[in-house]
């Protein structure tokens, strides 16, 4: 276990030497989020001065992986088996004997990948919860959605919960689900036509019958 | 080959030693006993042979959300030597390939088991026909469920994105290394010095982890390397479960970063689980969510996780013979 100081920019952001520079940005902006003032997951642990310190290698960090001619001089000062200490065991259950041998870039540094975007792929079918999981998998929150699409967050909270009958008619709602759909990330083209599908068969079953 | 001696191959179930994959994190109502049913209907679901043991003898109810009504054995009477056999003491439950040991009629005065008894119970616990057997500590970080994590093959602590629930998982993941350190150094000064350590308001100075380890190089650093050891072994799963938003999300990816930084360990984080109001229903209609709500919000994030596990079954299985883990157990003699 190394001092804060003794550690390599790679060990302060948590990522292999072969990272790339996607996973320099993303493992930055998560460290800068968890490491910030008043953090819920270091209060118990570091006081305001670590954190601060905490930070400040931070930055420093970022300062040189993000800049491809300052981060590859600065690999040549590293030395050789540094790379097997910035490669902590990731993949679940395996011990870590039999991963120093074992183990591969690609595993060391997609366990981000692998929770984030996971495999949502056996769902066919587009309805509410399915994009709310995607939209925080996804790491986006609502506010930013609302910001972007310039649909509000009220409305777009029934639309994540299946609220048809709070939600506006068919020509806007379209309109909607794809603003939605590209806000986030996915294919438009496969979200709203599955959406609105789902939308019309429950509107129309909810319509009372007339009587006589 | 006759029949006979198919029945005997390494991979049958009599030889296979099952996984064990024990779930805590100190706080209680963060939703342990919610994951581990969910966790086993899922892994159940997915073809594999799943028993749930309650280990929590203080606040047993598994048996209630498993809808098993009143169970007739219980892993108290295994504690007390009124059942010798730990395997009679599985119960079937509605759900396919998924067993129970229930945790009821526990003696209220005397309810935590002594060490030999732990000892007895982990090693039993392996001998079990099961592919994966999940452990649910219950709240707490009593020496017996210290030791039940470290002796599992992985250790999962749930929490949720409040502050308290944080806080708590720090403290048992705080009692969990120390003990795992304390065990594996042969040095009496030095485990007596972890000891210490463990107050957190001990007169030598050593306020973190690595203030300990510090010290222990200073003093004896022969011991250092055995540490070292200790915490690349040491690899806690972490999940955060009723998450409301994608910044609560990031709250898991920020521990996982504290464990590496404060304790030296490789925490992985395991997933999360989103907040879902069908999770209620489920638990009000006396059935597991992940069965009665398939497609529910949890469900998914449930079954992510249990995909995860599953692919690790399989290699687990082959690999099993060698997982010398019952001896951490052994180890703890003086630990309490």
């Amino acid at each position: 276990m190394k001092a804060l100081t003794e550690q390599t920019h790679y060990e302060v952001l948590e990522i292999s030497r072969q990272a790339t520079p996607a996973e320099v940005e993303r493992a930055y902006r998560l460290a800068k989020v968890a490491y910030a003032e008043g953090s819920v997951a270091m209060y118990s642990l570091f006081d305001e001065k670590e954190l601060k310190e905490q930070r400040t290698q931070i930055e420093r960090a970022y300062n040189v992986l993000s800049d491809a001619a300052v981060r590859a001089e600065y690999d040549q000062t590293l030395p050789a088996d540094a790379e097997l200490a910035t490669l902590p065991p990731r993949t679940f259950g395996l011990r870590p004997s039999a991963l120093v041998s074992s183990l591969s870039t690609a595993e060391a540094s997609s366990q981000l990948d692998e929770l984030v975007h996971f495999d949502d792929a056996e769902e066919s079918v587009w309805d509410g919860p399915r994009l709310r999981r995607n939209r925080i998998g996804r790491g986006i929150e609502i506010e930013d959605v609302a910001v972007l699409t310039k649909v509000s967050s009220t409305m777009l909270q029934f639309l994540e919960a299946d609220r048809f009958d709070a939600l506006p008619a068919t020509v806007y709602l379209r309109g909607f689900v794809d603003a939605y759909a590209r806000c986030i990330g996915l294919d438009p083209k496969q979200v709203v036509p599955s959406y609105m599908q789902r939308c019309e068969r429950a509107r129309q079953s909810a319509i009372p019958r007339k009587i006589g | 080959m006759d029949h006979d001696e198919q029945g005997s191959l390494p991979f049958c179930s009599t030889e296979k030693t099952p996984r064990i994959i024990a779930v805590g994190g100190g706080k209680g109502g963060v939703g342990k006993t919610f994951f581990v049913v969910n966790l086993a209907v899922a892994l159940a679901r997915l073809g594999h042979e799943v028993i749930v043991v309650d280990a929590d003898l203080d606040g047993a109810n598994l048996h209630t959300v498993l809808g098993v009504g009143n169970p007739s054995t219980s892993l108290a009477d295994f504690i007390a030597y009124r059942e010798k056999d730990l395997a009679k003491l599985v119960l079937d439950t509605a759900i396919p390939r998924l067993h129970l040991i229930a945790a009821t009629h526990a003696n209220l005065a005397s309810a935590q088991p002594g060490h030999f008894q732990r000892v007895r119970f982990l090693k039993d616990l392996r001998k079990l026909r099961a592919d994966v057997i999940l452990l649910d500590l219950g709240a707490g970080m009593q020496p017996a469920l210290m030791d039940y994590f470290l002796a599992a093959d992985d250790g999962v602590i749930v929490m949720t994105p409040e502050p308290t629930s944080i806080e708590n998982a720090y403290g048992f993941l705080r009692a969990a290394f120390y003990r795992c350190i304390r065990s594996a150094v042969s040095s009496e000064t030095i485990r007596t010095l972890v000891t210490d350590a463990m107050d957190q308001r001990n007169d030598l100075g050593i306020r973190s982890p690595y203030d300990l380890l510090r010290e222990i190089v200073a003093k004896e650093p022969q011991e250092a390397e055995k540490i070292e050891e200790a915490q690349r072994a040491f690899r806690p799963r972490l999940v955060v479960n009723h998450v409301l938003s994608a910044e609560e999300v990031r709250l898991g990816f920020a521990v996982r970063s504290a464990c590496q930084k404060y304790f030296g360990i490789d925490a992985e984080y395991l997933g999360y689980v989103n907040e879902d109001t069908a999770v209620r229903k489920a638990v009000t209609a006396g059935r597991p969510f992940v069965e009665a709500f398939p497609r529910s919000d949890a469900a998914v994030c449930i079954g992510r996780m249990a995909r995860k596990i599953a692919a690790v079954l399989v290699e687990h299985a082959a690999l099993a013979p060698s997982l010398p883990k019952v001896q951490v157990a052994e180890n703890y003699e003086s630990a309490d």
